[in-house]
């Protein structure tokens, strides 16, 4: 009973209700697009976009001009000229964006040095200000959350012969150069907008954790992206419920309930037979393939 | 007067990585004729196919398929591209990739373009499609697994039910046998050779398989970076030839038996 009142004096409070409403969002909107970024060997990606929004807000601050407006063309660029460098460079992402990541980290580091006070605080920034979510924030992450399920949904099948092998998908009439940079740009933008709710730190969880959960239970392409969408929201409203409760923070309890999430489909994954799977190497023109993960030609 | 070409390749040169891998070849494609591309390793015979589907930009000469002649930057009518089919080596699959054969077949039976063709299976006409391409194949139990849990003879064969669940004219291989055992090689040419029969489809395939090209292809063009000799199997590869293609290391054998003669009980 006493659970239930506290549950209900929580849900009351208005910044308490945008914070649930953001975190279901931004949980469906980092499953969703983490679907597709996980299979295409883009999670390091991610993080490496997370990291370089930390540098996007400190130009902000250090230019006098709002953060927020700074970090989605920051993003964008900052991701098309690391996709470029990626396919040009002949190194391994992997290695490359560690690089890009931990330079970007420093140079924000040091340029927030620069700046006496921050109001913001650096642990918002590392971790994410859900409970100061507005509603215009909520409304920019609603139409990103449709303008994405409807691209993905429209572009299925792009999407998916991409994923598999560029040059299959360009044989069979996909723009597959196209659709690739605007997936990146929409991942931008996605990890851009999301960071002021997750975090620097935080916001590559937002887009793998619920992705592998998702990929370990489903048997069907859209299922999966569903079940991504869903976990990541679903997981995403249950941590801060419970982060309200217990009044720990918001991100971390967030990816504590992912990851709970993951073990879950890992239970049930491994509780339901299937055919054992057979070892197929990356194609040799593939994403995953020694053309470097983020290439497109 | 014969009929025209499905493909018309003239003077094609194409620089990979400032290098020139493709020089000056010049080939045509029969209709429903079987064509093998032989050559050494690095002798630019990926390099060809791509440049021939518009996959990488010419730097020089012309390609016309259905008549049609490639953009500068590949492009070829909605029309004309639906007719071409392409088998690549191996497909990304690290893993667990959630995607049913069913699913994937049917990315080959629609169209490219936004749409949503695949919501809920499709139409009626779209799944008795992926059925169809299925059972020709010897997919018909294969629909619901993965393509992950596929061996590589089986996947090799969904590959196929991929390119023939829609009627198509041209179709591509880029050395689409790697990685199969002899018995899976075997069953994946068998079953190529009565598609193409009875689908009209024009081959162009890139091997290293030179027994198997003998045995079943009507046209072979020898290439290493430009085009060495072409012609029947017997005129490109005999001995001297194989010897001025892929040098001394290289033994001609013929099979002395017929595989036909012995299946027959």
């Amino acid at each position: 009973m006493t659970d239930l009142t506290a549950i209900r004096s929580v849900l009351a409070e208005p910044f308490m209700q945008r914070a649930l409403l953001g975190g279901l969002l931004t949980g469906a909107l980092g499953g969703l697009l983490g679907s597709f970024a996980v299979l295409r060997q883009l999670s390091f990606f991610s993080d490496a976009l997370g990291h370089s929004a930390l540098l996007g807000i400190s130009l902000g601050i250090l230019l006098g001009v709002n953060p927020t407006l700074v970090l989605i063309p920051f993003a964008v660029v900052f991701a098309l000229l690391v996709n470029q460098l990626v396919a040009r460079s002949g190194l391994p992402a992997d290695a490359l964006l560690n690089i890009v990541y931990s330079t970007s980290l420093a140079f924000a580091v040091v340029a927030l040095s620069l700046v006496e006070t921050y109001r913001g605080g650096i642990q918002q920034l590392l971790f994410g200000d859900i409970l100061g979510i507005s509603w215009s924030d909520l409304t920019v992450i609603a139409v990103l959350l449709l303008g994405a399920l409807i691209y993905l949904a429209l572009s299925l099948r792009a999407q998916v012969l991409l994923t598999l092998n560029t040059d299959l998908a360009e044989a069979f009439g996909v723009g597959a150069s196209r659709h690739w940079l605007a997936f990146i740009v929409l991942l931008a933008v996605v990890v851009a907008v999301s960071i002021k709710a997750v975090g620097v730190l935080l916001i590559s969880a937002f887009v793998v954790i619920p992705a592998c959960g998702g990929r370990l239970v489903s048997r069907h392409f859209p299922l999966y992206a569903l079940i991504s969408a869903c976990l990541g929201g679903g997981c995403a409203l249950l941590g801060l419920l419970g982060s309200g409760l217990t009044n720990l923070p918001s991100g971390p309890c967030v990816v504590i309930v992912q990851f709970a999430g993951f073990l879950l489909a890992l239970l049930v994954s491994q509780m339901t037979p299937r055919p054992p799977a057979t070892a197929v190497p990356a194609g040799r023109h593939s994403p995953g393939g020694d053309r470097g993960a983020l290439e497109s030609r | 007067m014969g009929s025209p070409p499905v493909a018309q390749v003239q003077n094609l040169s194409v620089l990979r990585d400032g290098l020139l891998a493709v020089d000056g070849v010049s080939f045509s494609l029969a209709p429903e004729t079987d064509t093998a591309l032989v050559g050494p390793n690095g002798a630019g015979k990926s390099t060809l196919v791509a440049a021939l589907l518009g996959l990488l930009p010419r730097s020089g000469g012309s390609v016309r398929i259905l008549g049609q002649e490639l953009g500068p930057a590949g492009e070829l009518p909605r029309s004309v591209r639906s007719q071409i089919a392409y088998l690549p080596q191996t497909l990304a699959l690290q893993g667990r990739f959630p995607l049913s054969v069913n699913e994937f077949v049917g990315f080959g039976f629609d169209l490219p373009g936004l749409n949503l063709a695949w919501l809920a299976g499709g139409s009626r006409g779209r799944r008795q499609a992926i059925q169809q391409a299925l059972q020709r194949t010897g997919c018909a139990d294969l629909g619901d697994r993965l393509l992950s849990e596929l061996s590589g003879g089986q996947l090799k064969r969904v590959l196929l039910a991929f390119c023939v669940v829609r009627p198509r004219r041209l179709l591509v291989l880029d050395e689409a046998q790697a990685g199969l055992d002899v018995p899976s090689t075997e069953q994946f040419h068998q079953l190529l050779l009565e598609l193409r029969r009875q689908e009209g489809w024009t081959v162009l395939q890139v091997s290293h398989d030179l027994e198997m090209v003998r045995r079943s292809c009507d046209q072979v063009l020898c290439l290493n970076r430009r085009l060495r000799c072409s012609g029947s199997p017997d005129h490109a590869l005999s001995p001297d030839r194989l010897l001025e293609l892929y040098g001394p290391n290289v033994v001609p054998y013929r099979h002395q038996h017929n595989h036909a003669g012995a299946q027959r009980p």
